[in-house]
């Protein structure tokens, strides 16, 4: 299942328009929010109202979106009584106003879509000619780009190749785990969208941009890279970090990575909120670098505290942490 | 909940419980023997884990039975949780406060102890 966001006018229905009419992606099932002035013509396209249920514990990003479970579980059914060709992948496309959280809570809590339904890709659109001004105005655009798998930049062919290059930088500020495709004109190569990346390999680059410039700026937004200096406890790590998302969940937009638990492969961490994926245990390395990699983005917490509390629980963790690059905000006078 | 065994119908299986879960369906039907002495062991060491944070909030957990886990504070008040998910919300009740790795007096209290416990 792939989610794609991303802000108003930034080009999503033109890129799914193009995505879906590959040949590859016959047997994909489409929910949207909203049939937009560019008409999708697909066999398998629905059309779903958002509706959101918020539970007991009232945070925003753990909400249950019942038109979803709907859709999916009517889809579901179809495909079961073989009433559609085979189901290969759903797409779902949020409003561009939507915070992508709660759908991933809804896939991986409902009794019986999480067993149906696993989340491979959530996709952002940004469009070149207005990104910067969403990043600025909007706190949903932030929460989508960092929760990102990949970012694509649409409209680069009529917005300043000097914006384009500030956007991407501010980008790659805001979410470094995630890898920027361009495209213009929704042109884009369909495989590098839906290829699944190498589990974690974008995790961290290590070597982040840092040109001290306040067109960089991020707000109170930060990402910081770590490693640790060995094999961690994966129970110490998961106390750590469900702890640290019961005190401040809304302000974890996003981490990923892989851990290094001294067994042969790592484990991969991936998380858009209080919202974690279940963590995969791989058999083995993606490449060369056996180190654990994991990039924290954060909203009001800055690389020093994430540093700080890891290195308080460096007896219980079994290792030391190294940043591997941090990115300061910088305040706008 | 059954009101007969105390078990939950449909238990989400929390983040941190999954690993012990995915091992045991990648190595196929197995040992079931073996299978609950590793669950033991992995529950056994995220308890005491555990404890190192809650002592700094005068708080304790045990295993209860293997399904659930007990968190208890030093007037005798006890709260059943099931997974870690579950257990920081129940902390704050009883402790009174947010339990925050970020917070600068329980950073410096977890680094004193550990600390001691080096010498």
């Amino acid at each position: 299942m792939t989610v794609v966001t991303g802000f108003l006018g930034s080009g999503k229905t033109t890129l799914l328009g193009k995505v879906l009419s590959e040949p590859s992606m016959a047997n994909t099932a489409v929910l949207v929010n909203e049939f937009g002035e560019v008409g999708l013509d697909h066999h398998l396209l629905r059309r779903v109202d958002e509706r959101t249920v918020l539970l007991g514990s009232g945070c925003v990003c753990c909400t249950t979106r019942e038109d979803l479970v709907g859709a999916l579980l009517e889809l579901l059914g179809l495909d079961e009584r073989g009433e559609i060709p085979r189901l290969d992948r759903v797409v779902i496309e949020t409003t561009g106003l939507a915070d992508p959280a709660p759908i991933l809570y809804t896939i991986f809590t409902d009794p019986v879509l999480q067993h149906h339904f696993s989340v491979d890709l959530v996709l952002t659109t940004v469009d070149a000619v207005n990104g910067g001004l969403h990043l600025d105005r909007n706190p949903e655009s932030l929460k989508q780009a960092a929760a990102a798998d990949k970012i694509i930049v649409t409209k680069t062919d009529i917005a300043e190749p000097d914006s384009v290059r500030n956007l991407l930088s501010r980008l790659g500020k805001i979410n470094p785990s995630a890898p920027i495709l361009e495209a213009a004109f929704g042109d884009v190569d369909v495989d590098e969208i839906f290829r699944p990346g190498e589990p974690g390999a974008h995790a961290v680059t290590g070597s982040v941009l840092s040109e001290p410039d306040h067109l960089h700026d991020v707000g109170d937004t930060y990402s910081v890279s770590v490693t640790f200096d060995g094999a961690i406890d994966w129970t110490a790590f998961g106390i750590w970090f469900s702890m640290l998302l019961h005190a401040r969940g809304e302000d974890v937009l996003r981490v990923k990575g892989l851990l290094d638990v001294g067994e042969a492969g790592p484990v991969v961490i991936n998380g858009v909120q209080h919202i974690i994926h279940p963590p995969g245990h791989l058999d083995g390395w993606p490449d060369e670098d056996r180190r654990s990699r994991i990039v924290f983005i954060t909203k009001r917490i800055s690389p020093e505290e994430i540093l700080g509390s890891l290195e308080a629980f460096r007896e219980l963790l079994g290792a030391r942490p190294v940043p591997l690059g941090t990115e300061h905000s910088v305040s706008l006078p | 909940m059954c009101v007969l065994c105390g078990q939950d119908f449909v238990a989400q299986v929390h983040w941190t419980d999954r690993h012990i879960e995915d091992r045991a369906r990648a190595s196929g039907p197995g040992d079931p023997v073996e299978y609950q002495r590793d669950r033991r062991r992995d529950r056994g060491h995220r308890t005491a884990l555990t404890n190192e944070v809650l002592r700094h909030y005068g708080l304790r957990v045990e295993d209860w039975g293997g399904s659930k886990y007990v968190l208890r504070d030093g007037k005798g008040r006890t709260e059943l949780v099931q997974h870690l998910g579950a257990l920081w919300p129940a902390a704050a009740k009883l402790a009174g406060t947010t339990l925050d790795p970020l917070d600068t007096d329980f950073i410096e209290a977890l680094s004193a102890a550990h600390k001691d416990h080096g010498r």
